[in-house]
């Protein structure tokens, strides 16, 4: 179990974003003071109201201090009329600081993890942003309202009457002391909460984004019950938080009602000693009552409730998403798009077998290499090796003679695209999917691509290059979102192009259309092939089978690999059956 | 709606009893609360005239001690009845998600359904509390004004005047906020959505080294968020420095009418006092504006929540219809579905003979994926009927209808803890030698066994190829050996080896078994027994592939078009 000391990082990430709101924090300050002057002097003016007014038959008086009274509270008043500008000048930039942080941090994260990430968690941490949010807003204006309350009205006190303050402290000080002590219990069960919140976004996650999945298995009851288990718990942490914080209460019987007892049951004694009048008696007593019980009550709820949340949910925003620095690269080199790699091999550890190994290839301006071979050969490892995503365990890639972790990565990334066989669409219009890699391609070339991939009729479909596309290109199918992928690529100015089964999902006369656009379009192409018919158009073949790799033209390699002639032969077998077989099964 | 407010009534039902001592233990405080200043008044009076205080005191600190236990209880059953309805609400929203199915998770992302789960239950969840403490709070001034009167009229009026403009704010209060909430709330959705939808696409966004850009993408609704956001402050500023300015007014009458009585030998000092407690009270409602506000959130919540549309029922639309194990006929009358206002499908009519392998070929977008999810009930059609085995699905019962139809996805997601339970999902509990056989059969035996843990490695460690996916949805869905069986792209990830394997198997081991594949591979139609043709949601053919070879635009969905 976490212990809540460990709360500081947290707080730290809120004081090192909260000082750079320091402006708008000194206002608050500022009109803070200001808010303070009615419970500094209420007190004051009610016993002046009745002990030089009304009760010596002088209502002028008496109405000349509510006067005064007024006017303080207007003070007060136009104090809060001021603080707020600047309270939402403190809180909405936070806000807005911590989602900064958050989203790049996931992203850069999960960009330079090799990994997938954990998406249920990021939408977790999207709604924590949000809590902090709200906290922070709250505690500026209650907590620190009543905290000004409290002091103010103690102050009043001492002015109105030192000797009756004297006898509010002691308990004051002591119900402070028991609730700082009980603030770690509250501070472990909120955790608790907390930790069975975030288990249940992860459960109801995973179930939400596998609904079809469950439909189709009709495990609904099966998938319900389990996340409704973590669900009943939280409901019971949340109880147990609860009666933990019932100690509270004796915290403001304590602090804030005893002291009220004592100065009524002290009054006759002071009063006849001459050492208290009327009006300082009424007047105390509208002070304890009236100001300084409810601010001590509100004190302890809200830092009891929003203090201990805060400080659990800045944590664990605080573990997430360091933002690492990106690698920079050297200089860039002159255009143009040769990639040789010699030797290159890879493993995944020194004792793991070799995934490439020893491959020298060439890649050059119009080229047009397939590359195949059977399931977990490695092809998608070239590929990125061939982007400079994984780096080399032997050999190396160059790029126009430059090794490529020496390459600028913005330039690499500008003359080298790779499309992956899962097809990122994103919510946003059409233009800003296809426009993504070129912002600045106009219509006649949005046209010109979704002429020559025939996506006509599905830009149509979404209502041109305006419409929008729903989130994750919901609706689409994988090989519309394929399609869309492609044109993107299209568009943008990369001379080197790989597909790393980047058409799997369309059929094959459309993939064969999407393999000749890039041709046509100039530059070099990469099949990662799903079919062999990608092998059968390029003008080169790399063979791909365990560590070894063979490259050659695609009518050498049928005489030459047995394994290649097996992969061409189940292909044109499948091919031939269309005219002869019929009804064999498949 | 009507269902939404039918679940928010479900989420309230359990929690009934607390509520009612969650309002019991609130008057009772309240009670005590209005006692308070009048025996204040009297102890203070009794102490000013010189009678001693004491037995006043000790009444006081009874009352004290009272309104502590109140607080207590009320505070315990706040909590309690806000868990138990947020528990409730969550537990009925799982279950409608569920329920839709398909064409729900169509509308609404998942991230952005996990949000209202997760967040907005959390909110609605607190409704019924909420307003219980705005009852009660109401109650109390009404009872503090009442109080304020009987000890003088005239202050009383002085009140009852001044209240008017303080609830004509809390009214313009109330509807500002309410449908700025709304907006801020689903602004906050699109930034987690484009996140998650970022997140999907790292494989894109690492190759094209676009991350500063789509950090810019995602943050994209930051300023309208944040305007957003101002806004809600400076309509809370409004309504509050007002009320700031209206409540010590309204004090401040009350007192001076109130000294003006002491004057008049009308009241004593310690009524006075009585009168400042009264006072406060009545206007206590007054600082309920949190409430509200906290109100107005949660009703825009409850609204996320209850928007998600319920399906008609869970499980069988006629109880006790007959669960209809037959040989696995599938039929499609004049079924049409709609997206959007696009006809998906457009009155398709079409019979599968029982044991059939049949092929559905087309264009993408042909309407192939809906074809498929129509046959188990993922999807409902917006007209016509499919029927298994002369019943309609939606006649069968729900674990009738797992046993006669099982799926393999393009994308499957796989659930449970383990790679046995994530093939057994659904069916479980099932013995390692029944999961084996199915992953033999989907050929994903081979693989799972070089795992770390075998069979029994947790799928959180795993990560799985798209081909290693697709071979474990597909044991997963041979695993209940279902009548029928719909291969949804189901091997589309497969190399051209493993493809072919799998089709031997599925030719020859599952043969007997109504097989209903979509495919784009020409094997699969030239292996079929019968290939129905979509083309634009219409069926444009059904017969068997030889025979359909001879038109050329059959042959141009395979890539054929000039080859015959």
């Amino acid at each position: 179990m976490r212990r809540p000391g460990r709360t500081r990082r947290g707080w730290s990430l809120l004081a090192g974003e909260l000082a750079r709101q320091r402006h708008a924090l000194s206002r608050v300050a500022f009109w803070s003071l200001l808010e303070g002057v009615p419970a500094l002097l209420s007190g004051r003016l009610i016993a002046a109201a009745l002990d030089d007014g009304f009760l010596r038959h002088r209502p002028a008086v008496g109405f000349g201090c509510l006067a005064a009274l007024l006017s303080v509270s207007v003070v007060g008043a136009v104090a809060s009329r001021g603080m707020f500008p600047w309270l939402g000048a403190t809180v909405e930039p936070l806000r807005d600081a911590l989602v900064r942080r958050l989203v790049g941090g996931t992203l850069a994260d999960a960009v330079h993890s090799a990994g997938r990430p954990d998406s249920p968690a990021v939408a977790r941490l999207t709604g924590q942003v949000e809590t902090v949010r709200g906290l922070v807003g709250g505690m500026l204006r209650s907590l620190r309202r009543t905290a000004v309350t409290l002091v103010a009205t103690v102050a009043g006190l001492f002015t109105l009457a030192p000797l009756l303050a004297a006898l509010v402290l002691p308990p004051l000080a002591v119900s402070g002391t028991l609730f700082a002590l009980s603030l770690r219990t509250l501070a472990d069960r909120r955790l608790a909460v907390v930790l069975l919140d975030e288990e249940i976004a992860a459960e109801s996650g995973e179930v939400l984004g596998g609904v079809r999945d469950i439909v189709a298995c009709r495990a609904e009851r099966r998938a319900a019950a389990r996340v409704g288990e973590a669900i009943d718990r939280q409901a019971a942490a949340v109880v147990r938080l609860a009666r933990a914080g019932a100690l509270r209460t004796l915290v403001v019987l304590l602090g804030g009602q005893l002291p009220l007892l004592l100065v009524l049951a002290a009054a006759p004694w002071m009063i006849r000693q001459g050492q208290l009048t009327s009006g300082q008696l009424v007047g105390a007593v509208a002070c304890l009552a009236g100001s300084l019980l409810p601010a001590l009550r509100s004190i302890v709820n809200l830092t009891s409730t929003w203090g201990i949340q805060l400080g659990t949910v800045l944590q664990r925003l605080s573990e997430s998403g360091g933002v690492p620095a990106p690698a920079a690269g050297d200089r860039k080199p002159p255009a143009g798009s040769p990639l040789r790699a010699s030797g290159l091999g890879f493993s995944y550890g020194p004792h793991s077998e070799a995934i490439v190994d020893a491959l020298d290839l060439d890649v050059t301006e119009g080229d047009h290499l397939a590359v195949v071979g059977p399931s977990g050969a490695g092809k998608s490892t070239l590929a990125q090796l061939l982007i400079g995503g994984l780096a080399p365990t032997g050999g190396r890639v160059t790029f126009d003679g430059v090794p490529l972790d020496r390459v600028d990565p913005t330039h690499l990334r500008r003359c080298v695209a790779l499309i992956p066989q899962e097809a990122y669409v994103f919510a946003g219009t059409v233009r800003d999917n296809f426009c993504y890699l070129n912002p600045g391609a106009g219509d006649r070339a949005l046209d010109a691509a979704v002429d020559t991939l025939a996506l006509r009729p599905l830009v149509d479909r979404l209502g041109g290059y305006d419409g929008r596309l729903p989130s994750g290109g919901a609706g689409l199918s994988g090989g519309e979102r394929q399609l869309i992928a492609a044109a993107r690529v299209y568009l943008s100015p990369a001379r080197l192009v790989i597909l790393d089964e980047a058409t799997c999902h369309l059929d094959p006369e459309t993939e064969a259309r999407v393999e000749q656009a890039f041709l046509r379009r100039g530059g070099a192409l990469v099949v990662i092939a799903h079919r062999i018919s990608s092998a059968e158009r390029a003008s080169r073949v790399l063979l791909l089978d365990g560590a070894k790799a063979t490259v050659d033209s695609p009518e050498r390699l049928l005489l030459a690999s047995p394994l290649y002639a097996q992969l061409v032969g189940y292909w044109h077998d499948d091919a031939a059956s269309g005219a002869r077989r019929g009804g064999r099964g498949i | 709606m009507r269902s939404g407010e039918m679940m928010f009534r479900q989420a309230v039902r359990p929690v009934v009893g607390r509520l009612i001592l969650l309002a019991a233990a609130q008057v009772g405080g309240a009670a005590v609360s209005l006692a308070l200043p009048a025996a204040m008044a009297d102890a203070v009076d009794r102490v000013l005239a010189g009678r001693g205080g004491g037995w006043a005191v000790s009444g006081i600190a009874l009352l004290l001690a009272a309104a502590a236990v109140c607080e207590v209880s009320a505070e315990i059953a706040a909590a309690s009845c806000g868990a138990r309805a947020t528990a409730t609400l969550r537990r009925s929203l799982l279950r409608r998600i569920l329920a839709v199915g398909v064409s729900g998770r169509n509308r609404h992302p998942a991230g952005d359904l996990t949000s209202r789960v997760v967040g907005s239950a959390t909110d609605a969840g607190q409704i019924a509390v909420t307003v219980v403490g705005l009852a009660t709070s109401a109650v109390t001034s009404l009872a503090g004004t009442v109080l304020l009167w009987r000890v003088d009229v005239r202050l009383g009026v002085v009140l009852l005047l001044s209240l008017v403009p303080a609830l004509l704010l809390v009214r313009m209060f109330a509807t500002r906020m309410s449908d700025l909430f709304v907006r801020y709330q689903e602004l906050q959705a699109d930034i987690a959505a484009r996140l998650l939808d970022a997140l999907d696409g790292i494989r894109t966004i690492r190759a094209a080294g676009t991350l500063d850009q789509e950090i810019a993408r995602v943050l994209e609704p930051l300023p309208d968020l944040s305007a957003t956001g101002a806004e809600t402050w400076a309509r809370q500023r409004s309504v509050v420095w007002r009320m700031s300015l209206l409540v010590p007014l309204i004090e401040v009458a009350v007192l001076t009418a109130a000294g003006l009585a002491v004057v008049q030998g009308r009241l004593l000092a310690g009524q006075f006092l009585a009168a400042a407690g009264y006072t406060t009270l009545a206007l206590g409602f007054l600082n309920q504006v949190d409430s509200l506000a906290e109100l107005a959130r949660a009703t825009a919540s409850a609204r996320r929540v209850t928007e998600i549309p319920g399906a008609a029922a869970e499980g069988p639309a006629t109880p006790g219809a007959a669960p209809a194990p037959g040989p696995g006929r599938v039929t499609l009358r004049q079924v049409t579905v709609r997206r959007g206002g696009r006809a998906v499908l457009d009155g398709v009519d079409v019979e599968i003979p029982a044991g059939y392998a049949v092929a559905v070929v087309g264009r993408p977008g042909a309407g192939k994926s809906t074809f498929a999810q129509l046959i188990g009930r993922l999807v409902e059609p917006d007209g016509g009927e499919v029927m298994l085995d002369d019943t309609p699905v939606t006649r069968l019962d729900p674990v009738a209808l797992r046993r006669a139809v099982a799926y393999a996805f393009e994308r499957p997601v796989l659930l449970g803890e383990t790679v046995h339970e994530a093939v057994a999902y659904g069916h479980e509990p099932l013995s390692r030698a029944v999961v084996e056989r199915a992953a033999r059969l989907a050929c994903a035996d081979s693989f799972v066994r070089r795992l770390p843990e075998g069979y029994d490695t947790p799928l959180a460690d795993l990560r799985l190829s798209g081909g290693e996916a697709q071979r474990l949805g597909l044991a997963r869905a041979l695993v209940g050996e279902a009548g029928v069986l719909v291969l949804d792209d189901a091997t589309s990830s497969l190399d051209t080896v493993t493809e072919m394997r799998i089709g031997q198997v599925i030719a020859e081991d599952l043969a007997g078994r109504t097989r209903v594949i979509i495919a784009r591979r020409l094997a699969a139609a030239a292996g079929a027994d019968l290939v129905v043709w979509l083309d634009d949601g219409r069926i444009r053919a059904v017969g068997r592939h030889p025979v359909l070879w001879s038109d050329p635009e059959y042959r141009a969905v395979f890539g054929r078009g000039d080859a015959a």
